[in-house]
């Protein structure tokens, strides 16, 4: 972690001070000054901006090392400053309390652009190293002297919106050289470490997930669930996006999740999440796993980026994103699988994810994570190549080497991926799927592939079907590695949940009545 | 706040009014935002002021970037990138919608714009929007509601119909804007402004203007000259100083 500490004004610096909190300000502070913009024929200077070096800083100190408001203005001021002109600027806060942790330094300085915009007259826009700041030269004719005076109204909003800064400090710099200096050496490395929290940052670590209802309107039922390593389906919505928007808004689209209990740790499952989507989908779901395929999984939207799909035939998971328009190994295109999926339902075999849900460590952990992964598009797979394993990344096939089933077993046969002989997840070690049963039934299918393109394993001569259904005795949703006839369509229409079931079964076999096309 | 929202068939001489009504308003008043919500028709052009990035770009920009962003805030991030792309002009301030969404979830691109929007629009004393028939800003809520709405149309069978839809269309969005008007354009008699006149009453429209035909118009429009730089004399332009005096009145 970058080391915290306050900054050494370089000697002989032109430095102005001052200390204790202003009586009277010549503005207005509310917020009915948000948004306003001040036009470039109403300005009075820029500071920051696309023209100028600058940037925002919020430092968290130990209390004896901040002098509660106090101002240190370093550079011209603006009574020193020409009209009509641009200044380098950056704004630093020291900040001190009980509470305060470094941890919340992003989102107490997210606040300064809230609370600059209640200020009459200022225009603050941007975030970090983009900071744009205009100030109207109506605010200089009301009486507005000093940056002293803004900083002061600033410190002066965050105490009595966040009771917890107990002291404040600012360090305003308008010194070009000097903003420069600081930039470089001290806020960038900071903002890329907290950049680098995004993929520390884990579910066990955080206490709330967030909630986005925000596409109810398209899937009443869906309930998108974002946590640190769960982005939402439409890839839009990270945790942070979720608490920066629940903190604007509780009772908006974005709301907090609190996690309850811990159900599952390797699915993901979570007594407050269960919970949630009970309320909010209308009774219509009970459970959900975040990173689990064929468990309760996520419900998806439709508006997801990239839908996953289960393929029996060679016991692995296949990923097509929105671009692809050809169809999958699997015969179906994205939109076919997506029509299937999309409304806010929760498919077992299907699975409606975010591009960047393939950082993530848990992708899919439950059923394997990328060691249960085979195929994806080229395109899909270039993107998110560096967050699959090395050692499976050339064993997924994308178009170049598999467009069938048939292909496909061909080539995950040929690199020995682990569905041919057994999936074992990482996350616990253990063996989660069996592997394919024998090599000569796929070696058969194969040479009938000739006649019967489409659906290989259909033309198989079977015995008939036999299932000892016994509903009451089937271990939670494992779909067993076995040859399964490719259906045209996704599963319709039919819901099997079957609860605390044991069945044992020594071989299924699920044939195509003949009447069906 | 005062919303304008000028409509019509496309080639009826929406642009025309809209380019105007900016003009004469932001002669009155420095807070004047112009809105180009039609992707066909030109705004800046008939402005005579250029634009470099259109909200749609940024839209797609967001979309491209969002996963890189880390923890910033989309938010400020898109409010940024949207003042940035407004065009600072002499008088007014100028905003192009750009090109509709690309394929892709845009729920929260959209709702993250809404907000903005809402936010920015309130601080400007009149807003003109230069909108195209469909109305789509206003069915997507990117643009909130109208204070008025002006539909333009001319004689043609086309115009009088898409302006009789828009009526039905402002209905089913519930724009609870104040007042709904009609301003005619090229009408070139008598004849036509009597048939104009009936249409209005039939279909319970204010007729606010009649623009007669102009050679001047037609001229700028075959030279490629800015529509604001025509003759004060001519007919439209006093015309449509006379429209802008009814909103400088509120």
């Amino acid at each position: 972690m970058v080391e915290r500490k306050k900054i050494e004004i370089p000697a002989g610096a032109k430095v102005k001070v001052s200390v204790g909190a202003e009586e009277k300000f010549p503005f207005d502070i509310s917020p009915m000054y948000e948004g306003e913009r001040i036009r470039k024929e109403d300005m009075f200077v820029e500071l920051g901006g696309p023209k100028q070096v600058k940037f925002e800083l919020v430092l968290a100190l130990p209390a004896e090392q901040v002098e509660d408001m106090k101002v240190t203005l370093v550079g011209p001021d603006l009574d020193e400053m020409q009209e009509g002109k641009e200044y380098p600027y950056a704004m630093i806060y020291y900040i001190a309390g009980s509470k305060v942790e470094t941890d919340l330094e992003p989102v107490i300085e997210r606040r300064n652009h809230d609370f600059q915009n209640y200020i009459e007259g200022y225009m603050h826009l941007n975030q970090r190293y983009d900071v744009w700041v205009r100030i109207g030269k109506g605010a200089i004719k009301k009486g507005l002297k000093s940056l002293i005076q803004i900083a002061k109204a600033t410190m002066m909003l965050y105490k009595n919106e966040l009771p917890f800064i107990e002291k404040i400090e600012a360090l305003y710099i308008t010194d070009k050289a000097l903003v420069e200096k600081l930039l470089k050496e001290v806020a960038m490395p900071i903002y890329e470490e907290r950049d680098k929290r995004v993929e520390m940052l884990h579910d066990e670590d955080v206490q709330e997930f967030y909630s986005c209802t925000l596409c109810q309107s398209f899937a009443p039922t869906n309930v998108c669930v974002v946590s640190p390593d769960r982005p939402s389906l439409c890839g839009a919505i990270s945790w942070f996006d979720g608490r920066a928007a629940a903190k604007v808004d509780p009772e908006g689209p974005n709301r907090a999740i609190p996690k309850g209990e811990v159900l599952d740790p390797i699915g993901g499952e979570y007594s407050g999440v269960n919970e949630f989507a009970k309320q909010e989908s209308g009774g219509e779901y009970e459970r959900i796993k975040l990173h689990s395929f064929f468990e309760f999984p996520h419900t998806s939207c439709g508006c997801f980026e990239v839908i996953g799909f289960y393929m029996p035939e060679v016991d692995g998971i296949g990923w097509v994103h929105r671009g692809y328009a050809s169809p999958a190994p699997n015969g179906l295109t994205f939109s076919t699988m997506a029509g299937q999926t999309g409304g806010g339902k929760q498919v077992v075999g299907f699975l409606g994810i975010g591009i960047n849900y393939f950082r993530s460590k848990k992708f899919i952990q439950a059923d394997g994570g990328w060691y249960r992964v085979v195929w994806m598009p080229k395109e899909l797979k270039e993107r998110v190549s560096k967050y699959i394993p090395d050692d499976i990344r050339d064993k997924i096939a994308t178009e170049e080497n598999a467009k069938t089933l048939d292909e496909l077993k061909e080539f995950l046969k040929k690199v020995d991926h682990p569905v041919v002989k057994g999936v074992v997840r990482k996350v616990d070690g253990k063996k989660i799927t069996e592997g394919w049963p024998e090599e000569k039934k796929a070696e058969e299918k194969v040479e009938e592939k000739k006649e019967v393109p489409a659906t290989p394993a259909a033309a198989q001569p079977a015995p008939a079907m036999a299932m000892p259904m016994q509903p009451t005795q089937m271990p939670a949703f494992q779909l067993p590695a076995m040859p399964m006839p490719a259906p045209q369509a996704a599963p319709a229409g039919i819901k099997l949940v079957i609860k605390d079931a044991k069945i044992t079964i020594g071989k299924i076999v699920v044939k195509k009545s003949k009447g069906e096309s | 706040m005062t919303t304008v929202a000028v409509t019509g068939k496309g080639g009826t001489g929406k642009t025309l009014v809209s380019a105007l009504l900016i003009h004469f308003i932001s002669k009155k008043s420095n807070k004047v935002l112009a809105v180009d919500a039609d992707p066909d028709s030109n705004l800046a052009d008939a402005l005579g002021v250029e634009v470099e990035k259109t909200l749609g770009e940024i839209r797609e920009l967001f979309q491209t970037s969002r996963d890189e962003m880390g923890t910033m805030n989309k938010e400020q991030w898109l409010e940024g990138k949207i003042y940035e792309a407004i065009c600072e002009c002499k008088g007014y301030d100028l905003l192009v919608m750009g090109r509709p969404e690309g394929e892709g979830c845009y729920c929260f691109a959209n709702s993250l714009l809404r907000g903005v929007l809402k936010k920015l629009t309130r601080h400007y004393e009149y807003v003109v929007i230069d909108s195209e028939a469909g109305l789509e800003h206003f069915s997507r809520k990117t643009i909130d509601s109208a204070d008025y709405v002006l539909i333009v149309t001319d004689m043609s069978k086309k115009g009088l119909a898409t302006a009789k839809r828009i009526k039905e269309l402002t209905k089913e969005l519930k724009l609870n804007f104040k007042d709904m008007m009609l301003i005619a354009n090229r009408i070139a008699n008598e004849a036509a402004e009597q048939r104009i006149k009936k249409f209005a009453d039939e279909e319970g429209i204010k007729l606010l203007e009649i623009l007669p035909y102009d050679e001047k118009v037609v001229e700028l429009d075959l030279k490629g000259i800015p529509i604001v730089n025509l003759d004060e004399k001519s007919g439209v332009y006093r015309r449509m100083s006379k429209v802008a005096e009814v909103f400088l009145k509120g």
